[in-house]
């Protein structure tokens, strides 16, 4: 009997082949974006642990600006006096404190002129943050000698792909029309706010832009201090000081929760438009049903003048609606894993590795998600299904 | 509607109302008093008096079918009573309108009447629920259209297996396919409707219409759409399955060639059942 009806369903589905692919197509979009948010998001939170890891567990950051926004802090271009941070080195536990800037500006190479961020710190309380803290190591060459000598050090991508030109050490580059010489690059970190920037000395990005202080500052405890104690104590310390007056002070565990809690919003707000578009997607199922039950409503009648019931008429319908659903699922998981793949080997080119792999695909989602499509299949055409059912065979009979 | 004093006359044959009539043959039988309608029908009764006086394999019992459009209201059947013995050829005839299709699809459960009764071998099946009404149809009858109505996406073949699938009765597909044979269209089984002749479409609609063996076959003008060969034809298959395998046959047609050959001719108008001797004089004289 069942196999009889899924039979009968898929001839008349195919007789009506592209009004049904369109419908499913309603359907693929919906689901697709469902599995791509899935079977990134994974990756994703990852990827931002991985990056969390590489500023490493014994660093506090401070940032102007307040902690759930601080881009605005940095857009503002507020700024630290540079004194004040490196107070901070009296605070008991902390090893030390590195002010740093941030900056983005046009480097010229080889007659091309490229934008790209810039670090800034004070080298040699840098290089040992960033050597023992982070892990960053010079691939190449050395580090710069002192603050005041124009030398830049190149991350890995940004001396690998920034240029058509790979950047080695030893070249010449031009920052604002003054020289700059390269004298080291670093390994790989798998990192973009790392790999794909380059590093001069605080004092020169400030003579670069005209702008004295430092954006930010990286503090590194001792060992065996208690990171939170010490982050109280520096949240107590600067708020003596009068150039900024909202500013953040990031563990390690609050940057995690952030990054969490952002991510969820994002992964909120996507998964809110994927379920709106399935929703769409499930009145394009009803709309369909509608319109093949108006359709076919001679054929019902004649179905039901040669002995189908209202159940079977009802099944006959129900089954196709489900069908469209089911197969728009397994479409939408299939686009939506090879979107998934595709973005993810995307994301590789520009560094960001390990979005995605086909080993931590969550098949209990995805089957929730089929079942789901499957059930908003059915549900799309139980009322058209059931107006097929009910209609009076001779009245169906006369429609044309 | 009538009131219920008025003393009905109905015919015990065909089961016209003849209440208002005033020049009623009647004939006394066994102490009754019985009233004709003198199209015939007289003539069946003394043939087999017992007969007559039982259960009509189907009974209409002032049955009315009243549709709405809006505000207007058409009445397409006005208290109807028919009567329809078991094992006969029954012609319906009657201009368009006259209510003759309608009273078909009451009688295959098609349509519900709006009131009245319908009896199918003395039991009251006028409120079944949808269900049963279902069953019913599936096993007591097969239904035979003017437009074929074949499933146009299902091969011939597939059309005539429908019906099994809503019954869940089984046939062996070798069978099905003698059917065909039988038919001459064997080799048009593969074939969807529009690659078929009407003659070949309304074949294959005549053994869907056979496939669950049913009691009883219902034509709505079966030969309309046809030419007269294959009019014919479809009509000597129909006459065959009356005569050979006892099969009720009611056809619903314009067509005075096939109302020549039947058992009882009943004829239309306005929603019931009218005296037609012209139609029965054509008829009974050849």
């Amino acid at each position: 009997m069942l196999k009889n009806f899924l039979i009968l369903t898929l001839k008349s589905i195919r007789c009506r082949s592209t009004r049904s692919w369109l419908t499913i197509l309603g359907i693929v979009i919906g689901v697709m974006l469902v599995v791509i948010i899935l079977t990134l998001s994974s990756g994703i939170k990852n990827t931002i642990a991985g990056a969390l890891q590489t500023f490493g567990s014994d660093l506090i950051i401070i940032f102007p600006g307040k902690e759930n926004n601080p881009i605005v802090g940095f857009l503002a271009g507020q700024k630290f006096k540079e004194r004040d941070l490196v107070d901070l080195e009296k605070i008991n536990g902390v090893k030390s404190a590195v002010p740093m800037g941030i900056g983005n500006l046009n480097i010229e190479y080889n007659g091309e002129v490229k934008s790209i961020m810039i670090h800034a710190a004070n080298w040699k309380k840098y290089v040992e943050v960033l050597e023992s803290s982070q892990g960053i190591k010079l691939e190449n060459g050395r580090w710069p000698e002192n603050d005041d000598v124009s030398e830049v050090v190149f991350g890995h991508l940004a001396a690998k792909t920034l240029f058509k030109k790979e950047v080695g050490v030893g070249d010449e580059v031009i920052i604002k029309s003054k020289r700059f010489k390269v004298v080291g690059n670093l390994t790989e970190i798998g990192e973009q706010m790392i790999d794909n920037v380059i590093f001069v000395s605080l004092d020169m990005l400030g003579s670069l832009t005209d702008s004295r202080g430092a954006s930010s500052a990286l503090v590194k405890i001792m060992p065996g201090a208690n990171i939170n104690l010490v982050a109280q104590q520096i949240k107590f310390q600067l708020s003596k000081q009068e150039v900024i007056r909202d500013f953040s002070i990031l563990t390690p565990d609050k940057a995690d929760r952030l990054i969490d809690n952002i991510i969820s919003i994002v992964e909120l707000v996507l998964m809110i438009i994927a379920l709106v578009s399935l929703v769409v997607g499930a009145v394009g199922i009803m709309n369909t049903m509608y319109t093949s039950v108006l359709e076919r409503t001679k054929q019902i009648g004649v179905m039901k003048a040669i002995g189908a019931s209202d159940d079977a008429i009802l099944s006959l319908f129900l089954i196709e609606s489900g069908f469209i659903g089911l197969v728009g699922g397994i479409l939408g998981i299939f686009f939506g894993i090879l979107s998934a793949y595709i973005i993810s080997l995307a994301a590789a080119g520009f560094g960001i590795r390990g979005l995605f792999s086909f080993a931590s695909l969550d098949f209990f989602g995805l089957f929730v998600v089929l079942f789901f499509t499957f059930i908003i299949g059915v549900v799309s055409g139980v009322l058209p299904a059931r107006q097929a059912s009910r209609m009076e065979p001779a009245e169906a009979l006369r429609y044309e | 509607m009538q009131s219920k004093d008025t003393q009905l006359k109905i015919d015990p044959v065909c089961g016209m109302d003849l209440s208002e009539y005033v020049d009623v043959a009647e004939i006394h039988h066994q102490e009754k008093k019985f009233y004709f309608c003198g199209n015939g029908c007289e003539d069946r009764f003394k043939k087999d008096p017992d007969k007559f006086q039982g259960e009509p394999l189907i009974k209409l019992d002032n049955v009315w079918k009243i549709f709405k459009l809006g505000d207007t209201e058409t009445k397409v059947l006005r208290g109807l009573n028919l009567h329809i013995w078991e094992g006969d050829f029954v012609v319906i005839i009657g201009s368009s309108g006259s209510g003759k299709s309608t009273a078909l699809n009451m009688i295959g459960f098609l349509d519900r009447p709006t009131s009245g009764q319908i009896f199918l071998n003395g039991e009251d099946v006028s409120s079944l629920n949808d269900d049963k009404r279902a069953e019913l149809r599936s096993k007591t009858f097969g239904f035979v259209f003017q437009q074929y109505n074949l499933i146009s996406w299902l091969t011939a073949y597939e059309n005539v297996y429908l019906p099994l699938v809503f019954s869940g009765k089984k046939i062996k597909a070798d069978k099905l396919e003698t059917h065909f044979e039988e038919m001459g269209m064997r080799e048009r089984m593969t074939h969807h409707p529009f690659e078929l002749s009407g003659g070949e479409q309304q074949r294959t609609a005549l053994l869907r219409a056979l496939v669950n063996d049913p009691e009883i076959i219902l034509g709505d003008e079966p030969t309309g759409n046809l030419d007269s060969a294959n009019g014919n034809k479809i009509l000597e298959i129909l006459i065959d399955l009356n005569k050979n395998r006892k099969k009720t046959l009611v056809i619903v047609t314009h067509d005075d060639g096939i109302a020549e050959k039947a058992d009882q001719i009943i004829t239309f108008k306005d929603g019931h059942l009218v005296r037609d001797h012209q139609a029965h004089k054509k008829a009974y004289t050849e």
